[in-house]
């Protein structure tokens, strides 16, 4: 057989396979509903032979939905995903480094950067809704399952961070780039890779294990007090906002930008009560607080923002803190990813995560009235501190968003009524979380 | 010089001693001892980088053994006790100021350079102390302190009486106290300036620390060569080099914090080259409490390996341990070894859990240190200066686990150990003694009278021994603790000879390897033998009490077996995942990374 031959006989077998094979993946985005057929839109040969290495983009063809994923195939193994096989993911690298472009892929590394080629790439498992190779101990290659059209917005911020000489990233070094229906189109990242790094959720809930040890202490009192790193990691994020509106601008919501951000408020509040009836009793207040917002004084700054921030996506490094992930809430329309929104989005939703942090060693646990008042005691301490950390390296760009509470409260609020669909769906148990949340921001009023 | 006739009248005790200022020669010196006028000890072995990978071990003379009976430890008793030290790994003594003194500082206060405090015995005794140590491969250095006198030496008495003396430019004289406004007060809780009105001279002098502390006046090209044949005195009697104390100080300068000057530099040059050319294979190890990056300026020239100080205390690294463990998260150590620059090739850090001091926490932001003396200092009574005074156990909780942890870290961190006397048997602390006494009380030997450490009548000794039901001498001592295999002291002893056996642990390159779990720190020791082969060790530490798992990315030993070195035992070779470890609270391994099909240990 010839090896073109040899190629088209692997795509059509893994074809056969991916109806099946795909909604076991972690990353495959579709796993709601049945996938009813997969096509090939576009095959690039890597490597020809001994192994063959495709690189392909599927359709995938699901009720109601039709979307497309990157593939990397290979004949060596029995399930022919390649990502798994560091022999031949180092491909990848060698061809970003040489700037090739291979049956309409382009690998490119960053302008000015040098590559070292040879590495072998191994997968990390931490991964959701991508495949992330690490390669030596230097690189990082994110590869995006599910495409989506033009340029991924994880590197357009990035790379503008980086012009603007920001911190708090890891470098980007480099990209694959395909195309879909003739648009040119993000498939992979590559970005400096940090060993020494901890994710800020591993960090933050070494500091609650530590708390709910000592049933005793305060948690301003116990050696795991976490408020240090949470007033450092404010000031990172604030950092990162006022980068984002050096390199990309800023501009000044109007009336019908608030009054259509209000509006989704109240839309997501009314079809999350529809399925989760232990919402209801905080409808009113709710809306409340989302009315409430419009009375924000002054003009809301509006910009580029992470958009989906949260514990697990900053890491520690013994440089400081990083932010990772900017494609924004992956379930979203790109539409609403690169739109221009309020930092103060970013902000509740590190707000929320301090609270996941702190109630998550009590899911599932019996109700101890000490350990509860010790959870909220920790989130109170490090949101605070969080908050404190931001509105100090703010003060010159997006400002202090105390100053905003009711604008802050009604972004938390939303994020919190977005988790109560999500546990609600996946994780009953956890829906306590949320729900207690909103229980105590509805009652406490705005900050 | 009405009331004092002598230049040495302010000397105590040194009758009959030879010592300085017993007489003035006609050029108006005073006549000072001189080395030949003693024996010298036989010399250690020529080996000139034994430093680097050597055990230290920092003993009080005044703790630790009591000869003759008046209730103060001395030379002679610190020597019957070699064997023990000998026996324990140790390989270089380090002994705080045994020197004439006043004792306003516990010795740092020399009134005489040239001769040993009385109650400490003589120069002779020091000689023997140094045959005796050297006849089991055991080195002895001191401290030195460079930048200042006690107000008793006789040089200062001739300075402050005659200004137009010899000895009139020895000191740093003002006729007011306006110079050098930028340079901090370092005992903060005692002083209030730099400068003190002395009414004899009728001038200000300048002092970095206690005002009874004089600094020398390092412009006067006479205090240099002064301070080298100091050094020169006690090299010839053969000790094997010196701590030096304060080196940041010596020089003043208008316009700076007068700390880590230039010309302090050069003069350290000098006596680094007084070393290599008259005393090769002595040490200078610099205590300069500052950062890294400053600190390494006192290695000298990296383009020679070093032309100043062949050690220096890495002082920020210690309170950041005990951070770490506190906050359960490696970046405290991980942090400060980053940002900890690459030293001379020549030379070696010197790291530390605990010393004489307190636990110094000058190298540590304002929230830091509220942190640690909220952590660590819960009695007020456990502060002092900027620091807390505690030894290792006290500071533990007595927590076995933890200070097996902690020695762990300090044995396999790049640096030459330290160790702080009786913290290997895990000895307490009696904060209710004065100034930074609580951790200088007797050495702990039997049960019996004193803790064994005098024979003298109880009422007699120096400080009291530790009594308490937790510390106390009657459980907790070197005699009981080696009759059981399972004790700290066993323990300790077992680990120090592990750690000889892999050169890796004393000049291995230093690899943070980070890894998914904060609460884990885990580092590669790297060390190629000359004969190309190489030596890993890998070294991973559970900084929480909780049990952690821990994933190390070892893809670049993938083949290689780690092998657990203080009992052997062979783990899973590394494969194409990632090292999976589970650890049990405040648990660690030490590993050698053999390669594949290399059976066995290798050192």
């Amino acid at each position: 057989m010839n090896p073109v031959t040899e190629q088209h006989d692997l795509v059509d077998k893994v074809m056969a396979e991916l109806p099946a094979w795909l909604p076991a993946q972690r990353w495959f985005g579709g796993k709601d509903r049945p996938v009813t057929a997969v096509r090939p839109l576009r095959t690039s040969v890597l490597s020809a032979a001994d192994p063959v290495l495709l690189h392909l983009v599927v359709e995938v063809e699901q009720p109601d939905r039709r979307e497309p994923y990157q593939l990397l195939v290979t004949d060596v193994v029995e399930n022919y995903d390649a990502t798994t096989e560091p022999e031949l993911t180092g491909r990848l690298l060698d061809l970003i480094a040489g700037n090739a472009s291979v049956d309409g892929l382009a690998f490119a590394h960053e302008p000015g950067v040098e590559l070292q080629s040879g590495l072998r790439g191994r997968t990390i498992t931490s991964e959701q809704s991508n495949t992330s190779l690490v390669f030596g101990s230097q690189y990082i290659l994110k590869l995006f399952r599910k495409l989506t059209h033009g340029e991924n917005p994880d590197l357009v911020l990035q790379r503008a961070l980086h012009e603007v000489g920001c911190e708090h990233i890891a470098q980007p070094l480099g990209s694959i780039t395909g195309s879909l229906e003739g648009l040119p189109t993000t498939v992979g990242m590559l970005q400096q890779f940090l060993p020494d790094a901890v994710d800020g959720w591993a960090m933050a809930t070494t500091s609650v294990r530590d708390l709910m040890a000592e049933g005793d202490l305060h948690a301003d009192e116990v050696g795991g007090d976490f408020a240090g790193e949470a007033q450092r990691l404010g000031h990172a994020v604030a950092t990162v906002h006022g980068d984002l509106e050096r390199a990309l601008g800023t501009q000044h919501a109007d009336a019908e930008d608030i009054d259509r951000t209000i509006r989704a408020m109240v839309t997501r509040l009314d079809s999350v009560v529809e399925a989760v009836p232990e919402l209801r009793p905080f409808v009113p207040a709710l809306r409340a607080a989302f009315e409430q917002a419009r009375d924000t004084p002054g003009a809301i700054a509006i910009q580029h923002i992470h958009g989906d921030l949260h514990l697990g996506q900053v890491l520690r490094t013994v440089q400081g803190w990083l932010l990772i992930d900017f494609e924004g809430e992956p379930g979203a329309p790109i539409a609403e990813r690169t739109s221009l929104r309020s930092p103060l989005r970013d902000v509740a939703g590190m707000l929320r995560s301090f609270d996941y942090a702190a109630h998550q060693l009590l899911v599932g646990r019996p109700e101890d009235h000490q350990l509860t008042v010790r959870a909220l005691e920790w989130s109170r301490r490090n949101r605070a501190a969080f908050t404190e950390g931001y509105a100090e390296a703010a003060a010159s760009s997006v400002g202090d968003p105390r100053e905003r509470g009711y604008l802050l409260r009604a972004f938390e609020l939303d994020k919190a009524v977005y988790e109560v669909a999500y546990e609600h769906a996946n994780r009953p148990e956890w829906l306590t979380v949320p729900l207690s949340s909103i229980a105590r921001i509805t009652g406490e009023g705005a900050r | 010089m009405a009331e004092n006739a002598r230049p040495d009248a302010a000397l105590t005790g040194l009758d009959g001693v030879p010592h300085t200022g017993e007489a003035i020669g006609a050029d108006g010196m005073l006549v000072e001892p001189q080395a030949e006028d003693f024996r010298s000890a036989k010399l250690a072995p020529r080996e000139p980088d034994w430093f680097k990978g050597a055990v230290f071990y920092e003993v009080l003379v005044r703790a630790f053994t009591d000869s003759n009976g008046d209730g103060t430890g001395d030379l002679r008793g610190l020597a019957s006790r070699l064997d023990y030290l000998e026996w324990l790994g140790v390989d270089c003594l380090w002994l705080p100021p045994f020197y004439a003194s006043p004792l306003r500082d516990g010795g740092y206060d020399i009134s005489d350079f040239r001769a040993v405090l009385p109650e400490f015995g003589s120069v002779e005794d020091f000689v023997y102390l140094l045959d005796e140590a050297h006849r089991r491969g055991i080195r002895v250095i001191t401290d030195l302190v460079l930048n200042h006198t006690s107000d008793a030496h006789p040089w200062f008495q001739q300075s402050r009486a005659e200004p137009d003396g010899p000895y009139g430019d020895y000191y740093v004289w003002g006729d007011d106290d306006q110079r050098y406004p930028d340079a901090r007060i370092i005992f903060v809780d005692t002083e209030s300036s730099n400068w003190t009105y002395d009414p004899v001279r009728g001038q200000f002098y300048w002092h970095r620390f206690f005002s009874h502390q004089p600094d020398l006046n390092f412009e006067n090209p006479d205090v240099q060569e002064a301070m080298l044949d100091t050094l020169r005195f006690w090299l010839d009697l053969g000790i094997d080099g010196f701590r030096l104390d304060a080196v940041p100080y010596l020089f003043e300068q208008e316009g700076t914090n007068c700390e880590n000057l230039p010309r302090t530099h050069d003069f350290l040059k000098r006596c680094r080259k007084v070393v290599d050319d008259e005393y090769p294979g002595r040490v200078l190890l610099a205590e300069a409490n500052q950062w890294p990056s400053d600190v390494v300026e006192y290695f000298g020239d990296p383009e020679v390996g070093g032309d100043e100080c062949h050690m220096a205390f890495h002082f920020p690294l210690m309170p950041r341990i005990f951070m770490a463990v506190r906050r359960e998260s490696r970046f405290p150590i991980s942090e400060i070894l980053a940002q900890t620059p690459q030293i001379p090739d020549g030379c070696q850090w010197g790291i530390f859990l605990r010393n004489h001091d307190e636990l110094t926490l000058e190298m540590v932001s304002d929230e830091e240190r509220d942190y640690m003396y909220a952590e660590y200092a819960k009695d007020p009574r456990m502060k002092a200066n900027i620091g807390i005074r505690r030894r290792l156990a006290p500071l533990l909780e007595n927590d076995r686990n933890q200070q097996e942890l902690f020695t762990a870290m300090l044995l396999s961190l790049p640096g030459s150990p330290v160790l702080y006397y009786g913290d290997e048997i895990g000895m307490g602390d009696n904060i209710w003694l004065g100034d930074r006494d609580a951790v200088r009380t007797p050495m702990q030997w039997t049960p019996d009278r004193n803790a064994g450490f005098s024979s003298c009548d109880p009422g007699r000794i120096y400080l009291p021994v530790i009594m308490d039901p937790v510390y106390g001498y009657q459980a907790l001592n070197v005699e009981a603790q080696l009759n059981n295999q399972s004790s700290l002291l066993n323990w300790t002893r077992r680990m120090i000879e592990v750690r000889k056996q892999h050169h890796a642990f004393a000049e291995g390159d230093f690899t943070d390897l980070g890894g998914s779990n904060p609460s884990v720190l885990a580092y590669r020791r790297r060390w190629r033998r000359p004969d190309g082969h190489e030596d890993i060790v890998l070294c991973v530490n559970n900084l929480s009490r909780f049990p952690q798992p821990v994933e190390l990315d070892l893809s670049e030993h993938r083949g290689a077996r780690p092998v657990e070195l203080t009992g052997g035992v062979r783990f899973p070779t590394v494969g194409d995942l990632s090292y999976l470890l589970t650890l049990p609270g405040h648990g660690f391994y030490w590993f050698q990374l053999v390669e594949a099909g290399d059976e066995g240990e290798t050192r």
